[in-house]
């Protein structure tokens, strides 16, 4: 008891020597925070208050009763979602999709990125540049038809590219085999983000100081090796940053690709958890179970990002928090 | 360029404020949501520009983009509706979810003609509270008639039929063989590929694929499950793991080895089965009309003599088959009034309008003397330059615009009161007299007057059909249903895919798999068919 008051004033002590470079801080940078405002309320707007949906996950619910009418059913919702052997595939699926797509999608862009930015042509550097990263604009829709119809086994492209080069005899039904299916949502994603992707690195890459290059060259570094000790290590802290950021969305990546691209053959390999909410939860009118698989995916997703936020400080990367 | 901005800003507000001061003096608008995946309306059709005139009514429609049972759950939760909606097999959770309004009120007071025309089904609307909710799509408020294509069958294309000798088609191995020996003889056309048997196997549409079985046992289309007469009672069964199922899975599977069912026929999406079954490569496909009626109308019109042909095949000759409708109204299903509705007097007035005869003539016939004509006995018809118009899909739909006034929308069946038929192609004696050249080719080398003619008249069943039964949502007959669903999605493809030796293995997996998911289901669907029975 005899302690509290030294306590209490070294607290005050505290906080005084803090408050005045705070507001110091604070009025000097008065524009910029000013500036943030409308950023943050539409966080708290679009992303905080909408967690308050969560308690339907721990309800009955039925459209047409209010909130608080519903059936209170405790964890029942989520012993039924894993007890259910479905969601474990579907677990399965989204992170061997989102991997696949991660790594490929990320390697592929960083490699466009390098490649583009040494292109000595300006007008044939633009024009690659456009032509790859069309494709991001079209819409899945479109796209998944561009890809049905290219892997069709009724004169598709890669089929009759295949057989006139002799590779394969018959053709192949891609779409039908269900271990292909990841592959094929994951090269599919590459030709369509590719391009979209390289544009940010190829930001990074404008940003390296060029006497570091000069540096290299007089060294008598080439090509290969300027990429290799002076570009890379240069947009590292970008890579690592949109990794760790990625990483969030593991989870809930993908929905119109393999919606539009599944079909009953492939379905254990192609439901991924938006469609599993959509098919066993929205459609069923199981609001309670669809939030329910929500609230596990957000809670997988933080673990997930923090996961690979302390890693990166271990490894004394760049983080992002 | 600011006063340019504001400039037009000004007088895009104008514009918008004097349009609608002007649609508020003359029209009324209302929202519907339509679960048919029509086109937009274009705006302004000959029907559509009659009925607007007349009723000062405008509709701003919503059709079905994708997934229906998505949609649905998705308005459900937002509670964002529309005045009136449609909804098929799942309108019934919008009424559990409150969302509907009681229409018997409504009808006493402002709708004579809906009264009158739904007098003969309106018991068969009221659900447990005694309230009617929706108006089934169709109503059959006079005699029934016939129609040129029956609902379902094996189609085959015609040229396969001409060269074998005209055979009447009774056996699934009959059918095969037919087309096995035309794709011999005939291994390309046009220079491509021909494609012996096509199935459709798209998401929900995929029952044109699972449903055989049932029909093969001589059942018409019941749905998932059959009721089966035993000792006087219907008793729901399941077909999934019966006999024919295996018969007609081991068949496709054989006919799949041999290259005769289409390679890719389990990847294929619905336009791309309608683009395939109306380039005349196709000789075969099981599904029922209404699924294949857009590419036989395409080949009607371009490619008259590829068109398909209907035949009831079953199991063995030894099976007597009752694959025909029971002339039936969808009780369970139909346009409704929603609690958004502003002024529902206003809309039910709306669909009386349309309900009545002289408006389904319209919409179905057209206009008087300029689509179609009427004889000394007051039976109507169409001149042969009026029926080339109605051949033209495109035109019917786009130009005339009838479709849209009828597709999902109350209308009239059967006969009228002076004999005619309320849908022309269905008007008793020019079924034979207005068919296309090509149809009449083959009526004639088989001696019918319509194609239906080579089925057996339905036998009456009280509670027909079964699929108009929906399980509760969320319940756990539902999560059957879905899982179950999910089994012949997976497996369906695998039987008929995997090589002719592991056909065993793979069946008997499936019966494994399956067997297990049905109970909760036929639990529902009888006690649904005991209580049609006894208050029908």
């Amino acid at each position: 008891m005899k302690t509290t008051p030294v306590t209490y004033e070294l607290l005050t002590e505290n906080i005084t020597i803090q408050k005045k470079p705070f507001w110091q801080t604070l009025k000097k940078q008065k524009v910029l925070l000013f500036m943030s405002v409308p950023f943050v309320v539409h966080v708290i707007i679009f992303k905080y208050i909408p967690i308050w949906g969560w308690v339907l996950a721990f309800q009955n619910y039925w459209p047409q009763k209010g909130i608080f009418d519903q059936v209170w059913v405790g964890f029942d919702n989520f012993k039924w979602l894993f007890r259910d052997p479905v969601f474990y595939q579907v677990l399965r699926n989204t992170l061997a999709m989102s991997i696949i797509q991660l790594v490929f999608g990320m390697v592929s862009s960083i490699l466009l990125a390098l490649i583009i930015n040494e292109v000595r042509l300006l007008f044939f550097k633009k024009t690659a540049q456009t032509i790859s990263y069309l494709p991001h604009f079209i819409s899945w829709v479109v796209a998944a038809n561009l890809v049905r119809d290219a892997l069709s086994t009724d004169g598709g492209i890669v089929n009759e590219v295949l057989m006139r080069l002799h590779i394969i005899k018959e053709p192949i039904m891609f779409l039908g085999i269900p271990q292909l299916f990841w592959w094929i949502i994951g090269a599919s994603h590459v030709w369509k983000e590719v391009g979209w992707g390289a544009i940010i690195y190829l930001a990074a890459i404008a940003s390296v100081d060029p006497n570091l290059y000069e540096a290299a060259t007089i060294d008598g570094a080439g090509r290969l090796r300027r990429i290799w000790h002076v570009t890379l290590p240069s947009i590292q802290p970008i890579i690592i940053i949109l990794l760790v950021m990625n990483m969030g969305y593991l989870l809930s990546s993908g929905f119109e690709q393999q919606y539009l691209l599944q079909n009953g053959r492939v379905i254990d390999y192609a439901r991924v958890f938006t469609i599993y909410e959509l098919d066993y939860g929205i459609k069923m009118m199981r609001y309670s179970f669809a939030t329910a698989v929500g609230i596990f995916r957000s809670v997988v997703s933080l673990v997930l990002v923090f996961g690979a936020n302390y890693l990166a400080k271990l490894l004394g990367q760049e983080r992002l928090l | 360029m600011k006063r340019k901005g504001l400039l037009l800003l000004l007088l895009i507000l104008t514009v918008t404020a004097t349009s609608a001061l002007v649609s508020a003096q003359k029209t009324q608008t209302f929202t519907v949501f339509l679960s048919e995946p029509l086109p937009d309306y274009p705006g302004s059709t000959i029907v559509g520009d009659i009925i607007e005139k007349e009723t000062g009514v405008k509709l701003q429609r919503e059709y079905l983009v994708g997934d229906l049972e998505t949609k649905v759950g998705l308005m459900i939760a937002s509670g964002e509706l529309p005045d009136m909606l449609t909804a098929a097999h799942f309108t019934s959770l919008f009424k559990d979810a409150g969302m509907l309004i009681p229409l018997n009120d409504l009808v006493e007071k402002h709708a004579p003609n809906i009264k009158r025309l739904y007098a003969k089904h309106w018991e068969q609307l009221k659900q447990e509270d005694g309230n009617v909710y929706w108006l089934p799509i169709q109503a059959i408020p006079y005699g029934t008639d016939n129609s040129r294509y029956p609902e379902l069958g094996f189609f085959i294309n015609k040229k396969v039929l001409k060269e074998a000798g005209w055979p009447v088609i009774k056996s699934l191995d009959q059918y095969f063989e037919l087309i096995e020996n035309y794709v011999k003889k005939h291994p390309r056309i046009n220079g491509e590929r021909t494609i012996g048997y096509v199935t459709l196997f798209d998401s929900w549409r995929s029952f044109a694929t699972t449903n055989v079985p049932q029909h093969l046992l001589g059942y018409p289309n019941e749905g998932e499950f059959v009721p089966v007469l035993e000792k006087g009672k219907f008793v729901v069964r399941q077909y999934h793991t019966s006999n024919a199922a295996k018969v007609y899975y081991q068949k496709l599977n054989e006919m799949y080895n041999k290259g005769i069912v289409d390679k890719e026929t389990f990847v294929l999406n619905y336009d791309q089965y309608i683009e395939k079954l109306s380039s005349g490569r196709v000789l075969g496909t099981f599904n029922q009309y209404w699924q294949v009626q857009e590419a036989q109308q395409i080949l009607l019109r371009d490619d008259p003599e590829n068109i398909f042909i209907p035949f009831p095949v079953v199991l063995d000759e030894s099976i007597e088959e009752y694959q025909r409708d029971v002339p039936y109204i969808q009780a369970t299903q139909g346009l409704s009034i929603t609690t958004a509705c502003k002024d529902p007097v206003g809309a039910i007035k709306f669909l009386d309008y349309l309900i009545r005869e002289e408006t389904q003539h319209l919409v179905q016939w057209g206009v008087k003397g300029q689509h179609y004509e009427v004889d000394n006995k007051g039976h109507f018809y169409r001149t042969e330059a009026q029926l080339k118009l109605f051949r033209d899909p495109d035109w019917v739909r786009d130009v005339f615009g009838g479709p849209y006034f009828y597709n999902s929308f109350p209308n009239l069946r059967g006969i009228d009161q002076n004999g005619n038929s309320f849908m022309p192609d269905r008007q008793p004696h020019l079924i034979y007299a207005d068919s296309h050249e090509s149809e009449k080719e083959v009526m004639d080398a088989y001696g019918v007057k319509a194609f239906t003619e080579f089925y057996n008249a339905p036998r009456p069943r009280k509670y027909y059909p079964l699929w108009t039964i929906t399980v509760p949502a969320g319940s756990p007959a539902h999560i059957e249903q879905t899982r179950m669903k999910d089994i012949l999605n997976a497996y369906v493809p695998r039987m008929v895919m995997s090589k002719t030796k592991d056909f065993e293995k793979v069946w008997n997996n499936y019966v494994k798999e399956i067997s297990g998911l049905m109970q909760e289901q036929i639990k529902v669907y009888q006690e649904q068919i005991d209580w049609r029975m006894e208050n029908w």
